[in-house]
């Protein structure tokens, strides 16, 4: 005797269609596990534009809360103790002047690994107008730092970065503490912004529901579009090697992207360009 | 340390092996009285002041460091050059420094009886004069590591030694109570005595001055009312004393300086620039790199003449090199015009109007809006700026090295990487000098 109950048509899946649609889901910019703030995903089709966003060479905020005192072995203040100093002689303006040094070293590295002849007038131009970015393979590069809260032996960095792990900043922490003749621990890396993704549009974990996620990828189809085209455009860009061509193509990328934001800015050099949130 | 790493283990027993098989949860703090038995290390004093240092950059012979000339190790090899900077110890704090052509004096401003070491060439007796170990009357040719001056001082325990210059082969060396000191060749007058043939001993200049500053083959000095004195050659006009021969005693400069009070004089081949204290500036010598080409289209002046700088404004200090000058304005912004790399891009090699510098080379963005620069300087065919934030930036020509950033030559800023605090640069032919003031 058959089950009729069973048999009913809602119950297969050849009637009703498959209950769960499987997605890709894609991770941007890694955060390790000491780490919070904002990670940018990417769903399906979206994947595509996460490789963008990572070729693009955009900048990332962070705020870094660091302890004077002690080092340890991984560099954060669960790791095991190596040593512990004093820190009274830290003061606002000593740990000013290390930061300005930092700052200093860094953005010699920018013009460094731009990639460009520094002989050349063009070199000479775009350094002027402050767009010689790095491009390609570079190590981790500081473009600001700057000390929001300092109350000994804590204190808080906001730094913007290019090509970081979060492990180099929680080193940076401790060269901090080393340049101060003291030691200094990380307490905690938090992202505050992955291009032009800010933790005001993040979704907290109460809102990782359907409706919530939908909203949020209206939101930004904006600036996904302009990542997608962008890329376009980098890639047509590579394969001209004229001069007048290259020019015309910053024109048109130039009237593109004013529309999206006051401190977004695009430049052509010779094999590509750089774009900076 | 291994007595602390026992007493931590403690409680897991004498099982200093097995330790690397217990595992803890990573997030998980150690205990608190395992944390107390860690002794705490002591660096700095609360009350350190930052110290002053002097590093070196350039042709090694004059930099005092002979090691690099003559190896102390079988492993080193001679080295001619130093590209980047490279501490110099030094006994004492050192206030002035001033590079010539192929060797270099450093002064401090303490009342001990050394107050000054001289290193690099001495074949015309512009380090003083050291007796040979072979011979009594006989000096060396050159030393290759910082060796002490002494100066005929009447009460050498009173006083202070303020500022040091060097020309092509003389120096000056300026005192607070006892006037001016001179060393070195006099074939022209320089020196500010009457010319003796084959000079070897010093001389003092008694009247009051403020600063010195050492062309080429000419000297200048500042008194503190504000009058220029030149003597030396002058065949250039860079004596501005109206006249094209040498001079053998310092006379005051007239032309348009006559009753002007200047704050600062500036001079390295043969042209000189004056600021006024009201922000004026006054140029006199060789104009043929068109350093003076705003007042004239001769290609040298004789007598100074107030130069016509549009859009500079106040001046606050001029530099000059040989075919180039700067001046620095009081809002901080570099001026350039002359002859050579001037600083912005390799197409502008000439120029007879003051050119400015953007301030972005220097440090200022969105981060950082108020960097201004602070001092600037001129050596051969280069130049450097100091920041108020401490940072030297320079540009130029890299002859030997001078530069300190490696062998090629820089068409626009360009930061030196120092530790610390650039307070004062002293810039030579092929070597530059930096006084640093370390950060905590």
């Amino acid at each position: 005797m058959h089950n009729y109950k069973s048999m009913k048509l809602m119950n297969f899946s050849e009637v009703t269609g498959p209950q769960f649609h499987k997605v890709h889901v894609g991770v941007g910019h890694r955060l390790d596990a000491f780490s919070s703030g904002v990670l940018v995903l990417g769903i399906g089709k979206g994947n595509g534009v996460l490789e963008h966003l990572c070729k693009s060479h955009v900048t990332r905020d962070y705020m870094l809360e660091g302890e004077f005192g002690k080092a340890t072995d991984n560099f954060t203040h669960t790791g095991r103790v190596i040593e512990k100093t004093t820190y009274d002689h830290v003061t606002l303006d000593k740990l000013e002047r290390v930061l300005a040094m930092i700052q200093g070293a860094n953005q010699k590295a920018l013009i460094m690994y731009s990639q460009v002849d520094l002989h050349t007038q063009e070199a000479y131009e775009l350094a002027v107008r402050g767009l010689l970015y790095p491009h390609g393979k570079s190590p981790p590069i500081l473009t600001g730092l700057r000390c929001i809260h300092f109350n000994p032996p804590h204190f808080t960095l906001e730094v913007q970065c290019v090509n970081e792990t979060q492990k180099y900043l929680r080193k940076l922490i401790h060269e901090v503490g080393l340049e101060l003749r003291t030691s200094a621990v990380c307490s905690g890396v938090r992202r505050t912004r992955d291009g032009p993704f800010k933790v005001e549009n993040a979704l907290t974990r109460q809102h990782w529901t359907a409706g919530s996620i939908i909203q949020a990828i209206a939101h930004f189809s904006k600036a996904t579009r302009k990542i997608r085209k962008l890329e376009m455009y980098k890639q047509t860009a590579g394969q001209l090697n004229s001069n007048a061509q290259v020019q015309e193509q910053t024109r048109m990328c130039e009237n593109l992207v004013k529309t999206y934001s006051k401190r977004l800015t695009s430049v052509i050099a010779t094999k590509g360009y750089i774009t900076k949130y | 340390m291994a007595l602390v790493s026992l007493r931590s283990c403690g409680r897991r027993g004498f099982h200093l092996g097995l330790s690397a098989y217990v595992t803890r949860p990573v997030g998980t703090p150690r205990k608190r009285e395992q944390q107390d038995d860690t002794p705490v290390f002591q660096y700095v004093g609360q009350h350190r002041k930052p110290q002053g240092k002097v590093f070196v950059w350039g042709y090694t012979g004059a930099l005092g460091i002979p090691s690099f000339v003559v190896p102390d190790s079988g492993r080193k090899k001679p080295r001619k050059y130093q590209l980047t900077p490279y501490h110099l110890d030094t006994e004492q704090k050192i206030s002035s420094a001033a590079c010539g052509y192929g060797f270099t004096l450093l002064a401090s401003n303490s009342r001990d009886l050394t107050k000054l070491w001289g290193m690099g060439l001495k074949k015309d007796s512009q380090l003083g004069f050291q007796r040979t170990q072979h011979d009594r009357y006989k000096s060396y040719d050159y030393v290759l590591e910082a060796s002490p001056v002494s100066l005929p001082l009447v009460n050498p325990q009173e006083t202070r030694v303020l500022q040091v210059s060097c020309g092509r082969a003389h120096s000056l060396v300026l005192t607070d109570s006892e006037g001016v000191f001179s060393m070195g060749n006099n074939a022209y007058g320089q020196r500010g005595r009457k010319i003796v043939e084959d000079e070897v001993y010093r001389f003092v200049l008694q009247q009051y001055k403020s600063s010195v500053a050492c062309g080429q083959d000419h000297s200048l000095f500042l008194t503190d009312r504000g009058s220029v004195n030149a003597c030396g050659w002058g065949a250039d006009g860079q004596t501005g004393l109206g006249y094209h021969n040498k001079a053998s005693c310092p006379v005051p400069v007239g032309g348009d300086l006559a009753g002007v009070k200047v704050q600062q004089v500036a001079t390295y081949g043969d042209c000189s620039l004056a600021v006024s204290t009201d922000g004026h500036v006054f140029g006199w010598g060789n104009s043929e790199y068109l350093q003076l080409a705003s007042v004239t289209e001769a290609t040298q002046i004789s007598s100074p003449r107030l130069l016509a700088l549009r859009g500079v404004g106040r001046g606050r200090q001029a530099a000059c090199g040989v075919t180039q000058v700067a001046v620095l304005n009081e809002e901080g912004e570099v001026f350039v015009w002359g002859f050579g790399i001037l600083g912005r891009g390799p197409k502008l090699s000439e120029s007879a109007i003051p050119e400015r510098l953007p301030a972005t080379f220097f440090g200022r963005s969105e981060s950082n809006p108020t960097v201004k620069v602070s001092s600037i300087r001129c050596g051969l065919n280069h130049f450097a700026a100091i920041t108020d934030r401490g940072e030297l930036f320079v540009w130029g020509k890299n002859m030997r090295g001078c530069l300190g950033i490696g062998k090629h030559d820089q068409y626009f800023p360009w930061r030196v990487t120092v530790p610390g605090h650039v307070t004062d640069v002293a810039r030579g032919v092929d070597h530059m000098v930096a006084l640093v003031r370390s950060i905590i």
